[in-house]
């Protein structure tokens, strides 16, 4: 066999799940470990496989890697304030209008906002291109809260969309918040609940697209937001 | 970050929010100075759990509500158990 003149370190390999090319967006917290982190991270995974596949619990292997990607996301800081606005519910729960907003990516289907001006992107190129979408104005779909599962449409390039495509309630539990209010939890529910791509300029979101967002809700009643980034 | 400008947003306009995120986000969640967080030990783009699984997303929209109501000043971060 010939020797490979120029193998791939370590600390290369961790980094190629980032977008590179083992790119995992549910590993990709493995390039902001140590290298000696990540081999641990990797290490204790193996050996977590194998005793779940031992006695058939998968919540070692879960437990492990929310610890890994508790670990990696630790020292991620962006946006900082000191302090921030405060508003109180000032009715009841019972007595509220609520809405949902995500920042999931969903979308209804027929609906596409086709970022970055693409028609039908798919997940690989959103993902590829998630630079891209760092720059633009994020835009919002409108997603009546009786839709079907089967009419909505998920794409995100910074995370793992697999599990949305098979519950969108994952990450857009608009079904859910549906039933609490049939059970009388809230009052009244917007029309539609909202979702966006997270991956967006913030410096766009706060000063071009916000204002319109709020007055989309101010102008509706609504007294509260459950959000839910992803 | 995207979601804490927007619950900022809100709450400057007179909008209570309530933020569901993943644990890993939490350092993220507390410098943005939100109003109300719940953190849930839940995987990256999994924030209300396993796909079908309706008992656990109902159980932490309902814990998340709670928190909604009863929070009385800015910075709550509680953890869902």
């Amino acid at each position: 066999m010939q020797k490979e003149n120029n193998p791939e370190s370590f600390e290369a390999f961790i980094k190629s799940f980032f977008y590179g090319k083992r790119s995992d967006l549910s590993f990709k917290f493995l390039s902001d470990l140590t290298p000696e982190d990540a081999s641990t991270f990797i290490q204790n995974l193996f050996k977590d496989v194998v005793d779940s596949l031992d006695d058939g619990d998968l919540f070692r292997v879960k437990q492990r890697m929310l610890q890994g990607q508790i670990q990696g996301y630790r020292e991620q800081k962006n946006f900082e304030y000191d302090d921030g606005p405060f508003h109180p519910l000032e009715k009841p729960l019972s007595s509220i209008k609520l809405s949902l907003l995500t920042s999931s990516g969903h979308f209804l289907k027929g609906c596409d906002p086709e970022p970055l001006g693409v028609e039908n992107m798919t997940q690989e190129e959103a993902e590829r291109r998630v630079f891209d979408f760092l720059k633009e104005e994020p835009q919002l779909s409108e997603i009546p809260f009786d839709s079907k599962p089967e009419d909505l449409m998920v794409r995100h390039g910074g995370y793992d969309i697999r599990a949305a495509l098979k519950d969108p309630n994952v990450s857009f539990p608009y079904q859910r918040i549906v039933h609490l209010k049939d059970q009388g939890v809230v009052e009244k529910l917007t029309s539609n609940a909202y979702s966006f791509v997270g991956a967006c300029s913030q410096m766009r979101l706060l000063k071009k697209t916000l204002p319109d967002w709020v007055d989309k809700f101010v102008n509706q009643g609504v007294e509260a937001v459950a959000l839910v980034p992803v | 970050m995207s979601v804490g400008h927007v619950a900022r947003a809100l709450e400057e306009a007179k909008i209570a929010t309530i933020v569901i995120a993943v644990k890993a986000f939490e350092t993220r969640m507390r410098m943005m100075s939100l109003p109300r967080v719940l953190l849930v030990p839940q995987l990256l783009g999994r924030p209300l759990g396993s796909p079908f699984d309706e008992k656990l997303q109902i159980d932490i929209l309902k814990t998340a509500l709670q928190l909604l109501e009863k929070a009385e000043q800015n910075g709550i971060v509680q953890d869902y158990h």
